[in-house]
């Protein structure tokens, strides 16, 4: 009984009615389709698309007979070097996954508030550059308080620049995509004074001196691979997000102004106080994407630190329905796409944007159900009313 | 007597639901057929069909002897069939003419319009059937009964022989019903066939020629109000006896529990929309608060429970001021509030029902300790309530807006009343619903000021009022046009009260307060 | 539907199948890996491998590239390349300068070259590997470098000679040296002139005595390079030199419009590179970085590479200016005569 309470209790965390197949139906269909339009745009630009869906999926996941071989090598002789490269592609794809981790649940956040957080960018830059300069600046403290310190520097920078427009939103009723817009150009035009001025390492190149050793997020394997602990904190932090949103009276209350704020409002909660509230949670998980990539891959910052994590973060808060286990999946899926796409643009010459495009075309499928549906004559099954956003009035 | 229109085995499927199942109706040349059946019955979905706007699964419509296939509205006005909405589709800022001629606009010379010709068809159809409406007056100045004559003569001006009326009644004084229901008989009389779409019996008892019943997609039975009574038609419409008058005891009038003086309120867009209210609510006692919708009562509930500040007055709960305090501070101090519009203020759709059953007590012991919701508790507390007032739901995790309408009311009384309170302020509570839940949530209603609470009711329905009320004031334009004990109210009289007419001679004025007039 | 989904199950696998095939024989491989920039950055990523695309048509290579979206791609994007067993691997960019070096000496048998950046580079007190790439040379890695002065050096002279109003004046898009190294040889150029001719030919935008100038703060706003050259024709120079890859098509297509000023163009012949604009083209500061990669390539091919450093002077033709303009017999004999002087050391560029 309790069991069956737990499963159905699900559908109010609104990933989908009924059961987890049925639930990833959708987006896995989203996926494949996705796969093979992106399939006829590989061969409109000239390639081979065995040639390259086989690099893409060995980019992402790894060659099976190097692991096969690399075991063999292990067990004949005890070296771990093949092992270790046959890992690299997989243990790459969850680096890549990793700030789309903590992206993702800082939008998702945000559209369980109903709120739109599109300056997850900026906030991701203002959390790597926080840690960095915690990282860099501060010799001699041994790890365990160094590095807690530099990931706190990240979620506080990113909390800031998601405070502001909370506060404006609260304050004065200002729109939130375009104060978190705003707080993205604040950003990027900060960042480039920083990295040319007062960050500065010295010499010549425009990036933040090398992160101390003790600020660095431990990794699991040597050199090349950069699989870090950033990884496991990700999951740590989706699974407390989940805990926080479903289990806590605050997630209760920030859930129901996301999804009803007049109800909101009628059973007496201040709404004011969620958005601000909300807005400087999603602006830390943001700051923690960048703190995550600095601590844990880069060690430096650079112009061009980030591609878009926090723009890519909005799909991912759509695919993985705003929900922090879906946002995770959505997340590696990402990760490997993305990974993966290195080899495929190696190894089949197919140009790395493709991969941008199927991207595009999987939110676009995810974001219009009705599509894949259709394509696939699925029964269409109650839609689910999860609000992302509000829209311009009140 | 011939047949206009017939349907035959109408079947309509939407994905999960039979909205219409095997549906025959036919509507006699010349008569008025009403459509009787509770929300969800179907009734919508047939209509929309014979408007052409849903095509049926299955099944034949038949006009005039003639099978006809509709692929949109204009087949169906093409074969004089007009529908009047619920909600009417008129444009405020244009004038009667501009929105009859919306869509079939005469042009002279070819590029100008002629609202000349138009105005003159609207004075000669209006004075045809007694309509009274000036071609010339903007839609935003007429009153909510004339609008819908407007929208009669657009369906008239299109030169439609069978009329669809949908909830004619619902936004009407007991007064405008009267003049409908002339309009209608004159209707009939000029040779025209209508359907009168309703769930309110005795209107179908007093205009019908003949009644269809429908529950669940399917029809019931079909009579004529000769052979009905009330509650033979009730039954059918629930599928069991209904008791549909209230029984209740004397009131036993205690302390006031809240007291409103002088209050004035803006609403949203700044307009003073309640001027200068005064009243008392006292302990185990029903004060109505009558008034056709639209005239302050939406805004004089927000100010009461916090969610309009005030502009100026006073507003006393149990004998403390209460302006500044915020919609949480007032539901703690004992106020249960079943708001107008359930569906944007009294429920999360979207949410389980266990969720909404504790949406104003969830960070209360026993639901939640610290911070963490005390899952189990919630969840044996919806078992709880769902067995105590009877909510038909599949299980407490399916999301409330998978529920009847009544049902969802149900759950907003069962999440107010398992709390303690001193007052109830119910607003509409039984709009929209079936009448197997309004005669469940009137005896509960009336059990809580049994109990000793007082309860604020306010409601547009004048049979509702009269049944529970014990005083009942009446609003027009923001004021208190008087207060009347409910014993000896005469509804005629009501009814010009609610049109803003005041008697010299006023039946019965309450002691307690002060009738308040503000013109 | 069942054979839908069956159909694609099948493609799907298939392709799985299919991967073992493709790899490639023995031919010698080259692959670029670029910044941010992206290959067609009508900048250095694409002219560099304009020189990997020659010694694919003149020496029989296979050469590719792999583009970088973002910092953490360069590791993995050489990596890659690694996986592949490429025979030299081109990165492009100072950006990578770290990455580069870290893999180079996990890698030593690995040939590198990488454009703009010059090992050794770590300053007095940096930390090897962590702040800066290498403290000593790298056998395996050849850096490119230009000595984009002596050639900023003829355009500053060419544009003192060719000035109406008496003033030249110069921008870049990000203070680094790969970019004001053309401005210091500019004003270089322009101060010889003034000397020898005993004119005093101003240069707005750059100033070597203070290391300030102006810059756009970007390499992408044609916008900026539009209001630059507006704000520099007000302050009245005639002749201008963007230092900001794309930025100076923007100021290109504002003296086209107004005929009011002539453009330096930089790193290519613009007049190629920007045919539309070549009306307003005084002359173009060349810097050959596809030579460059070219002869790292056609070495490691035939087995002479050497790690260390490669600059591109006038002298090899890894700098140059193209013709000026409207110069006569005269002005173009100076610099000639210039030309000779800064190979044989008699006039010294640097400052």
């Amino acid at each position: 009984m309790t069991e069956k309470k737990k499963s159905k209790s699900k559908s109010s965390e609104g990933i989908g009615g009924g059961s987890l197949g049925e639930a990833l139906r959708v987006p896995a269909l989203a996926v494949l389709t996705g796969l093979i339009i992106g399939a006829i745009a590989i061969v409109a630009s000239g390639s081979n698309v065995f040639e390259a869906y086989s690099a893409l999926f060995i980019g992402a996941f790894g060659d099976p007979v190097r692991f096969f071989s690399g075991f063999q090598q292990l067990f004949t002789t005890g070296e771990t070097a093949g092992l270790l490269r046959a890992i690299y592609p997989f243990t790459e794809s969850l680096v890549t996954a990793t700030p789309y981790i903590f992206a993702g649940l800082s939008v998702a956040l945000g559209f369980r508030c109903g709120l739109f957080n599109i300056g997850a960018e900026g906030q991701f830059f203002i959390g790597a550059l926080c840690s960095a300069f915690v990282g860099y600046s501060i010799v001699g403290l041994p790890a365990y308080i160094h590095l807690p310190l530099a990931l706190l520097a990240g979620a506080a920078g990113g909390a800031l620049w998601g405070i502001v427009p909370g506060y404006l939103k609260a304050r004065f009723g200002a729109h939130e995509v375009v104060n978190t817009i705003m707080m993205n150009w604040i950003a990027f035009r900060l960042s480039d004074w920083l990295l040319n001025g007062p960050m500065k390492a010295s010499g010549f190149r425009p990036v933040t001196p090398n992160i101390e050793h003790t600020a660095e997020l431990p990794r699991f394997f040597p050199d090349p691979l950069r699989l870090n602990w950033g990884f496991i904190l990700a999951l740590i932090v989706a699974y407390v997000l989940y805990w926080f949103l479903f289990k806590t009276t605050l997630g209760f209350e920030i859930r129901s102004v996301g999804a009803n704020p007049d109800a909101a409002r009628y059973a007496g909660m201040n709404i004011i106080r969620n958005f601000v509230l909300v807005m400087a949670l999603a602006g830390g998980l943001a700051g923690l994407a960048g703190a995550s990539q600095v601590l844990g891959v880069d060690h430096w910052v650079g112009q061009g630190f980030s591609a878009g994590y926090g723009f890519d973060a909005i799909a991912l808060a759509l695919l993985g329905k705003s929900h922090p286990f879906g946002v995770v999946l959505a997340a590696l899926l990402f990760g490997f796409l993305r990974s993966g796409a290195t080899r495929m643009q190696s190894m089949a010459g197919v140009p790395i944007d493709i991969i941008s495009i199927i991207q595009g075309l999987v939110i676009i499928f995810i974001a219009a159900p009705a599509i894949i549906r259709w394509l696939y004559r699925l029964k269409s099954v109650k839609v689910e009313e999860t609000v992302l956003t509000r829209g311009w009035g009140k | 007597m011939t047949n206009v229109l017939e349907l035959h085995g109408i079947t309509k499927r939407f994905p999960g639901v039979l909205a219409n199942d095997k549906i025959d109706i036919a509507l006699r040349e010349g008569k008025i057929l009403a459509l009787l059946g509770e929300n969800g019955a179907g009734k919508s979905t047939l209509m929309n069909i014979l408007y052409g706007l849903y095509k049926p699964d299955e099944g034949r419509i038949v006009v005039r002897g003639q099978e006809v296939d509709f692929r949109g509205p204009n087949d169906a006005i093409a074969r004089g069939i007009g529908m009047v909405h619920q909600h009417f589709m008129l444009v405020p800022v244009m004038t009667v003419t501009e929105n009859v001629m919306l869509g079939v606009e005469p042009t002279k010379n070819r590029f100008f319009l002629d609202k000349d010709k138009v105005a003159a068809r609207i004075r000669e159809i209006s004075d045809q059937y007694g309509l009274e409406v000036d071609p010339d007056a903007y839609i935003k100045d007429l009153p909510v009964g004339i609008q819908q004559r407007v929208e009669i003569i657009k369906v008239l001006y299109r030169s439609a022989d069978i009329l669809i009326l949908d909830e004619p009644t619902a936004v009407l004084t007991p007064q405008e019903v009267e003049s409908l229901f002339k309009i209608i008989r004159s209707l009939i009389e000029r040779g025209k066939s209508l359907i009168f779409i309703t769930h309110k019996l005795k209107e179908v008892m007093k205009i019908a020629d003949d009644i269809t019943v429908l529950r669940l997609g399917r029809v019931v039975g079909s009579t004529t109000p000769q052979e009905a009574s009330l509650d033979k038609l009730a039954s059918m419409m629930v599928g069991r006896e209904v008791n549909l008058v209230v029984t209740k005891k004397p009131a036993n009038p205690q302390e006031v529990v809240m007291e409103v003086r002088n209050l004035y309120v803006r609403d949203e867009r700044q307009n003073l929309t309640v001027k200068g209210v005064t009243f008392d609510v006292r302990k185990g006692e029903v004060l109505g608060i009558a008034g056709v919708q639209g005239n302050g009562q939406t805004e004089l509930v927000y100010a009461l429970t916090g969610l309009l500040p005030i502009d100026s007055g006073v507003i006393r709960l149990l004998g403390e001021t209460i302006h500044r305090a915020t919609p949480r501070n007032i539901l703690e101090r004992g106020v249960a509030h079943i708001p107008e519009d359930r569906q944007r203020h009294g429920l999360i759709l979207s949410f389980p029902v266990h969720d909404n059953l504790v949406l104003c007590t969830y960070y209360q012991s026993p639901f939640a300790k610290g911070v963490s919701l005390q899952q189990n508790t919630i969840f044996g507390n919806a078992e709880a309530l769902v067995k105590q007032f009877d909510i038909r739901t599949p299980s407490i995790f399916v999301n409330v807006g998978g529920l009847s309408g009544g049902n969802q009311q149900k759950v907003i009384v069962a999440r107010e009343f398992s709390r303690p309170i001193q007052l109830l302020i119910a607003s509409q509570p039984t709009r929209g619903l079936d009448v197997g839940s309004i005669e469940y949530i009137h005896n509960q209603i009336i059990k809580k000021r049994d109990e000793g609470t007082g309860i604020l009711l306010v409601s547009s329905e004048l049979d509702e009022i009269l049944a529970l009320s014990d005083r009942i004031a009446v609003m027009y334009k923001g004021g208190i046009m008087d207060i009347l004990d409910a014993k000896k109210v005469d509804k005629e009289y009501l009814g010009l009260l609610m049109a803003g007419v005041h008697p010299s001679e006023p039946v019965k004025v309450d002691e307690s307060a002060a009738p308040e007039r503000v013109f | 539907m069942k054979k839908l989904y069956f159909a694609l199950g099948t493609l799907l696998i298939a392709s799985m199948i299919l991967t073992a095939c493709g790899g490639g024989g023995g031919a010698f491989k080259v692959a670029q890996v670029t910044d941010l920039g992206g290959i067609d950055d009508k900048s250095f990523n694409a002219t560099a491998y304009k020189g990997i695309e020659r010694a694919v048509a003149e020496l029989g290579v296979e050469g590719k590239y792999l583009e970088s979206q973002q910092q953490s791609d360069y590791a993995k994007n050489i990596q890659q390349l690694l996986d592949e067993d490429t025979d030299l691997i081109v990165t492009v960019g100072f950006l990578l300068g770290v990455d580069t070096a870290i893999t180079a000496k996990a890698n030593p048998d690995q040939m590198f070259a990488i454009v703009d950046y010059a090992y050794p580079d770590c300053w007095p007190g940096a930390v090897e590997g962590k702040d800066c790439g290498s403290t000593t040379e790298l056998p395996n890695v050849l850096g490119l470098t230009f000595a984009t002065d002596q050639a900023g050096f003829l355009a500053g002279y060419a544009a003192a000679a060719s000035t109406k109003t008496g003033k030249v004046a110069t921008f870049g898009g990000i203070q680094l040296p790969t970019v004001t190294i053309f401005m210091k040889g500019f004003e270089a150029g322009v101060g010889y002139y003034n000397q020898n001719m005993g004119t005093n030919v101003e240069v707005l935008g750059w100033s070597t005595a203070d290391d300030a100038g102006s810059f756009t703060g970007n390499f992408e706003s044609l916008d900026d390079g539009r209001s630059f050259a507006e704000a520099f024709v007000q302050e009245g120079a005639d002749i201008i030199m963007p230092v900001a890859g794309p930025v100076g098509l923007g100021s290109a297509a504002y003296c086209k419009e107004t005929g009011s000023c002539m453009i330096v163009g930089v790193d290519t012949d613009w007049t190629v590179s920007a045919g539309e604009y070549s009306d307003v083209i005084l002359t173009s500061v060349l810097k050959n970085m596809d030579v460059a990669v070219f002869d790292a390539i056609k070495a490691a091919k035939e087995g002479t590479f050497k790690g260390g450093i490669y600059v591109g002077t006038l002298a090899n033709d890894g700098v140059g200016i193209a013709s000026v303009k409207g110069a006569s017999a005269e002005l173009n004999a100076t610099l000639e005569q210039l030309r000779n002087d800064i190979i044989s050391g008699a006039i010294k560029v640097g400052g």
